[in-house]
């Protein structure tokens, strides 16, 4: 077998001057922290102190520290040696990248906000030089690389959208602008010129590619030191404690720049703890003590409200988790059993509107209060039935059908709530007002509305619904996992991936889709009972295909694909990320639905199985790109065949 | 029942419009088996293309010259915009799971959507589409809008076009072929990329007269139109069969003409005078489409086809 990688450097450095380089510089970054990085506190978080990091200082001081940690492990110091078990330089180098990226992106922000590189303090331009020092310094360090990348080149007739942009600019400018069509001309010339944008970084992209041949060499994992397993479980602990740390960070960031920020630095570091091996080794860890980890990770959610001071962020907590467990219920319809809904978030309405009727509230016509575990069945229930509803005609035929009668079926619901209104309809859901003043819930007589104070801490009414809705995402990830890995739920993928030799082994198609449809609509109407005590009010308004806000059917959708399909994680995942972008850049309001229809096209073309991909659905969509493994069994046979 | 006649028309008309904007969807499903759900907003930025058009001219154009200019504008736009679409989003998808390009194409309609809202000048709210001046005319008890005469005479010329179209060049009868059997159709040396870009840009033609015809019908186009008429539309394309071209028009004929009756008649039924007008014709639009699937799942139509695996 000829060999495909080497271990080179990008950059020819002797080996010392490169691992000094990447020090020095990721020294720098980190030490930049310390220091005030512009004059003025109006940029957010204000940089302006020497001694105390504050706001992106901490990404610049943890970007820094962990690229020395992981240069420091892949050099082998004593005690260090943990955080790069494959001792690949891969790692350093995205680390680097991340450093790069937090001081490139500070120094931009700084100089476009305040009005030019005339605000940066030295500071600001300590940070600059660390970030390239580290990367330059990574680039000398011996990589995993492939030996050949043959350059690929775009359409050539997409170049031709080069001469063509500025021949759009002077269009638009030879046209007066009281001409009506001056604006469409204007139009026209912007979309010229994104494209040629896109073309050209494309291209570089490419070209980056072929120069950087970066690869992966399968360096196996090194035994692990026998630890007590004490020691082990409290690896895990603090693990799941750090990550809690890094997930809370990321929610109660202030101000999009800081989000921004943590965003990019988090799409480096992962990929660079990937590369060093510290993931590989924390996942046998946990597969290994696997009750451990599932308490752990429960645990560490259900103590975020005890981290923060006030309701403002556990009330966004607590909108993630209602979302991310209607994504998890959603990707039992589709990433188990791959039927395709897009009208989910009807059934999150059914649920709601089923709640919201028997809650007791004054503007529903039923002047009934059920006790929560009813009402909540009631949600159940009913969001159960329609799905049998829709799901008993449609599912019989094929696939396509559904996705249509569910796109249907989600815009109806909204319709006819909104009719259900005393003049259009009989009176029932008090049309486009909704159903308002829904009362807080009182469970076992602890009122969720109030503020209680738990072990010195107070819990307001956002943390009480937290809690509940936790609880309610514990019962869908126990769904989820019993069910995905039962008879029924290997039927299901059986389903997916081929109905009719599914149907040959013996297995009733059409009982057994039915049975996904419904059981993602009872778990959403679930999710919806408590969706509809934490908000108060429902609307039909809260329920469509596409809005500019999740939850609504098309970001539910891109939670699950995003996030990766027929995975726990990757829902819940997909949903924090779709759910805290747009609420974190609002600067990004205008153009977000069109930022997210152009990321689904983009996504389907680059990484169709999501972030965190179900193993068997990432082989499926990369086929032809996994070389073939000749094993020994192989060559024998191939020799006697000849 | 006295204003039969007149409903009986309102469906026709707003049938024959359905039709239309089936045609596309049915079209390239009977080609690539793909529900292209982007075809909604192709009509959408169809009927902005005209809208350009017309605001182009010169004020005071009669709108009988104006009319085939608009006509070529939008099919020129929307046209362009489905041959992209294939080209960039689509193609390199072919031979993804299904769920790929099913989701491309919803993310497609959410980006075209929002291109127009974003971009085109003053196009967050509706804007004011020309109407064809003059009173209605009647013919007996029935009234016809001036504006739908557009759309009576275009949605019969346009299938009597494509039908000859189908059956009787070349390339009509090796897209048939290729409909039938892609891998065959390419062994009897038929280029079958061709044919699916001229799929998608029939289609998109059939779409952007479509979109003139709404605009003429309501005198007004907005970003959010192609939702609802595209729905609206592949039901249509269902209930006739889908992958049949007949049966699309068809099964718009029978959608507006339900949606009309639904309008016009549930109402007096008994038990259900809160159910009529309106309000609920979508709704009633929905409920045929699911009854039609558990009756005659193939469609009217259709043929049964088994599955392609």
């Amino acid at each position: 077998m000829t060999t495909t990688t080497e271990t080179t450097p990008v950059i020819p450095l002797p080996a010392r001057a490169a691992t000094a380089l990447t020090g020095l510089g990721a020294l720098t970054t980190a030490a930049s922290a310390a220091l005030p990085w512009t004059w003025t506190s109006d940029f957010p978080g204000d940089l302006t102190y020497a001694g105390s990091p504050a706001g992106l200082q901490w990404l610049a001081l943890t970007a820094g520290l962990l690229t020395l940690v992981l240069l420091l492990a892949t050099h082998g110091t004593p005690g260090l040696r943990w955080a790069a078990p494959t001792r690949s330089h891969n790692g350093v180098l995205y680390a680097a990248t991340g450093a790069l990226a937090v001081s490139v992106f500070s120094v931009t922000a700084i100089a476009v906000e305040l009005g030019g590189l005339a605000n940066l303090e030295p500071g600001g331009w300590i940070l600059a030089a660390g970030g390239l020092l580290t990367v330059l310094g990574a680039l000398g360090l011996p990589l995993d690389r492939r030996i050949r990348v043959p350059l690929r080149t775009l359409d050539r007739r997409l170049f031709l959208l080069v001469p063509a942009a500025p021949l759009g600019w002077f269009g638009a400018h030879a046209i007066p602008g009281d001409q009506p069509v001056a604006p469409v001309m204007t139009a026209l010339a912007g979309a010229l010129a994104l494209a040629t944008g896109a073309v050209l970084l494309l291209q570089l992209g490419h070209l980056a590619n072929t120069w950087l041949r970066l690869g992966t060499i399968a360096r196996p994992l090194p035994a692990p030191r026998q630890l007590p397993s004490w020691a082990e479980v409290l690896i895990i602990v603090l693990a799941f404690g750090l990550g809690l740390f890094a997930i809370t960070f990321g929610i109660d960031t202030e101000y999009g720049e800081l989000f921004t920020g943590y965003l990019l630095l988090a799409a480096f570091v992962v990929p660079a703890l990937t590369r060093s091996g510290l993931l590989a080794r924390l996942r046998a860890l946990t597969v290994k003590h696997r009750p451990v980890t599932t308490g752990a990770a429960f645990a560490a959610a259900a103590s975020f409200p005890f981290t923060q001071t006030s309701d403002q962020y556990t009330s966004v907590a607590t909108n993630i988790l209602i979302f991310a467990t209607v994504a998890l219920g959603l990707n039992i319809v589709v990433g188990l059993a791959g039927l395709l809904d897009l009208g989910y978030v009807a059934f999150l309405g059914v649920g709601a509107y089923a709640a919201a009727l028997v809650s007791g509230s004054p503007a529903s016509p039923i002047h009934v209060q059920f006790p929560f575990w009813a009402a909540m069945l009631t949600g159940a229930a009913v969001s159960m039935v329609f799905g049998v509803l829709i799901g008993a005609p449609t599912l019989r035929l094929r696939g396509d059908y559904l996705a249509i009668v569910t796109l249907g079926f989600g815009e109806i619901f909204r319709i006819t709530m909104l009719n259900l209104n005393g003049t259009t309809g009989p009176k029932v859901t008090n049309g486009s007002n909704g159903i308002p003043r829904i009362p807080d819930l009182e469970i076992l007589g602890f009122d969720l509305g109030k503020t209680h104070t738990v072990a010195g801490i107070e819990l307001g009414r956002f943390s009480n619904y937290y809690l509940l809705m936790l609880l309610v995402t514990a019962l869908v990830v126990l769904v989820f996992a019993r069910v995905g890995n039962s008879r029924i739920g290997r039927a299901w993928v059986a389903i997916r991936e081929d109905e009719t030799a599914a149907e040959a082994m013996g297995i009733n198609g059409f009982r057994l889709k039915l049975l996904a449809f419904a059981l993602g609509a009872c778990l959403a109407g679930l999710a919806g009972t408590v969706q509809a005590h934490v908000s108060y009010t429902v609307t039909p308004d809260q329920y469509t295909f596409a809005e500019a806000l999740p939850p609504n059917s098309a970001f539910l959708l891109a939670a699950v694909i995003l996030g990766g399909m027929g995975t726990i994680s990757g829902p819940l995942a997909g949903a924090t990320l779709l759910f805290l972008i747009p609420k974190k850049l609002e600067f990004l309001s205008d153009y977000q639905l069109l930022a997210f229809g152009a990321a689904l096209i983009i996504l389907m073309r680059v990484r169709p199985e999501g972030l965190i991909p179900n193993r068997r659905r990432q082989l499926e969509f990369h086929e032809a790109a996994i070389p073939a493994q000749p094993t020994g069994d192989d060559a024998a046979l191939t020799k006697a065949g000849a | 029942m006295h204003d039969l006649p007149q409903q009986l028309a309102n469906g026709l008309i707003l049938g024959a419009l359905y039709g239309l904007v089936a045609i596309g969807y049915t079209m390239v499903y009977g080609i690539v088996q793909l529900i292209n759900f982007a075809h909604g907003e192709i009509v959408m930025v169809g009927g902005f293309g005209a809208l350009t058009a017309y605001l182009a001219l010169p004020g005071g154009t009669t709108l009988w010259l104006a009319l085939p200019l608009m006509l070529i504008a939008g099919i020129l736009v929307s046209t362009l915009t489905a041959v992209a679409a294939e080209r960039f989003a689509y193609r390199p998808l072919r031979n993804a799971p299904r769920l790929a390009p099913l989701i491309t194409a919803i993310g497609l309609s959410i980006f075209l959507q929002q291109l127009v809202f974003s971009f085109y000048p003053d196009a967050k709210k509706a804007r004011v589409f020309p109407k064809l001046p003059g009173d209605p005319f009647s013919l007996g008890s029935v009234t016809i809008q001036r504006s739908d005469l557009f759309l009576i005479i275009a949605a019969p010329l346009c299938m009597l076009a494509l039908g000859w179209f189908v059956t009787r060049t070349r390339s009509g009868r090796a897209m048939q072929a290729t409909s039938q059997d892609p891998d065959t159709a390419k062994l009897m040396g038929i280029d079958t990329d061709r044919i699916i870009v001229m799929a998608f840009a029939i289609g998109a033609a059939f779409a952007a007269v479509a979109a003139v015809a709404y605009g003429l019908r309501s005198g007004q186009v907005d970003f959010r139109m192609g939702f609802i008429l595209g729905l609206k539309a592949f039901t249509a394309a269902v209930l006739g069969g889908i992958g049949n071209i007949y049966g699309a028009m068809l099964g718009g004929v029978a959608l507006g003409l339900a949606e009309a009756l639904a309008t016009g008649y549930i109402q007096h039924l008994p038990g259900m005078h809160l159910f009529g007008g309106g309000a609920w014709k979508d709704v009633w639009a929905f409920v045929l489409l699911i009854l039609v699937l558990l009756v005659r799942p193939q469609g009217l139509l259709g043929e049964r086809v088994s599955d392609r695996a």
